[in-house]
């Protein structure tokens, strides 16, 4: 029941995604984020919130487990507290970048790459995945503590490598684009 | 004095540099916590730039300040990915190489923490606050150790 629940959730979410990624009326240049701003997002996202360290300093258990063992209980309690926090401030940050890139997609990489239909789809799904996995986890962390859901983590993460993945190849290839666009507005050219 | 900025050193005289620095200075630190403490405190907190007479005699400021800052950053990484109990021993080692007693050790660091300049410019602010954090909850359980076990008096 709960799985269904939750499969229902996701395909709305991947409909209203949809509607978002609908292609409407071209906006100006002047909306474009600036590349050097999703670079940022991608380094900070790729370098910094979902790198195995960060990840697994905040989730994995085996601090908890020697707090748990060899200390009191008002160092658990402080220490919980602490890593809830992190934990929260790890998925906030998460989902943040998420949407820049997002914007970026809905902004600068519509004037230049003419996507395919499929890609469209599994980009749409992909930003749908990670954002619902984000607010998730996010209820998870509040109510029940940063080791409550680790597969729910897990899914997270990847889901948002995923993403950083795919926009790194959309920056890589508007690179070039808007380099031509000094010269020629209608540069663009397709991915995938 | 040439401005740090203005010319870019070469990429072989700084690795060359970071060789050396780890060579002479920083293998005598076994501690990761030791060595952070020791990188930040070759940095100018007004400028940012990093100065060591020895390595800058050997290469060049610009050079030095290059390796120096890139050893920074190494070091917090390597510090970031210690576990709590790791990390909890070396604060503990390292008070004891302060020769400062625990309950004074423990209440400076919890009332000026001086660990907030540790930290390498443009670091992720969410990494700094897991460090942070990190060290908060090793002095909690460092004080904890003290008042179980106080420490010995002068032997009889």
């Amino acid at each position: 029941m709960i799985e269904l629940i939750f499969f229902l959730l996701v395909g709305a979410l991947l409909l209203l995604s949809l509607l978002f990624f609908t292609p409407g009326k071209p906006k100006g240049r002047k909306d474009a984020k600036p590349l050097a701003e999703v670079q940022q997002a991608l380094d900070v996202l790729q370098f910094g919130l979902l790198s195995p360290d960060m990840v697994g300093r905040i989730f994995v258990k085996k601090d908890f487990d020697y707090v748990m063992s060899e200390t009191t209980r008002e160092v658990q309690r402080f220490f919980l507290a602490e890593r809830r926090r992190l934990a929260l401030a790890w998925v906030e940050q998460v989902h943040r970048q998420i949407v820049s890139l997002r914007r970026f997609h809905l902004g600068s990489a519509r004037f230049y790459a003419r996507l395919r239909f499929l890609s469209e789809m599994r980009l749409a799904w992909d930003f749908a995945t990670v954002l619902f996995a984000c607010r998730t986890l996010r209820a998870a962390v509040y109510l029940r503590g940063p080791y409550a859901a680790p597969r729910l983590v897990g899914a997270t993460t990847a889901a948002a490598a995923r993403v950083c993945g795919v926009s790194e190849k959309y920056l890589d290839f508007l690179r070039p684009a808007r380099m031509m666009s000094f010269g020629d507005d209608s540069a663009g050219g397709s991915v995938e | 004095m040439i401005p740090i900025n203005q010319r870019k050193p070469r990429r072989m005289e700084v690795v060359n540099a970071v060789e050396d620095l780890h060579r002479r200075t920083l293998s005598n630190m076994p501690r990761r916590l030791d060595r952070l403490i020791y990188l930040a405190s070759t940095r100018d907190y007004n400028t940012g730039t990093y100065h060591h007479e020895g390595l800058a005699s050997r290469f060049s400021e610009e050079v030095a300040c290059e390796a120096l800052a890139g050893c920074h950053g190494e070091a917090f990484r390597e510090l970031i990915s210690s576990d709590l109990r790791d990390l909890v021993q070396q604060l503990d080692e390292y008070r004891d190489s302060t020769h400062s007693s625990p309950g004074e050790f423990i209440a400076l660091w919890r009332s000026l923490e001086p660990y907030r300049v540790t930290i390498p410019v443009g670091t992720d602010p969410l990494a700094a606050e897991l460090l942070f954090s990190n060290i908060k909850i090793a002095l909690a359980i460092l004080e904890t150790r003290r008042k179980v076990r106080p420490a010995a008096g002068p032997a009889a």
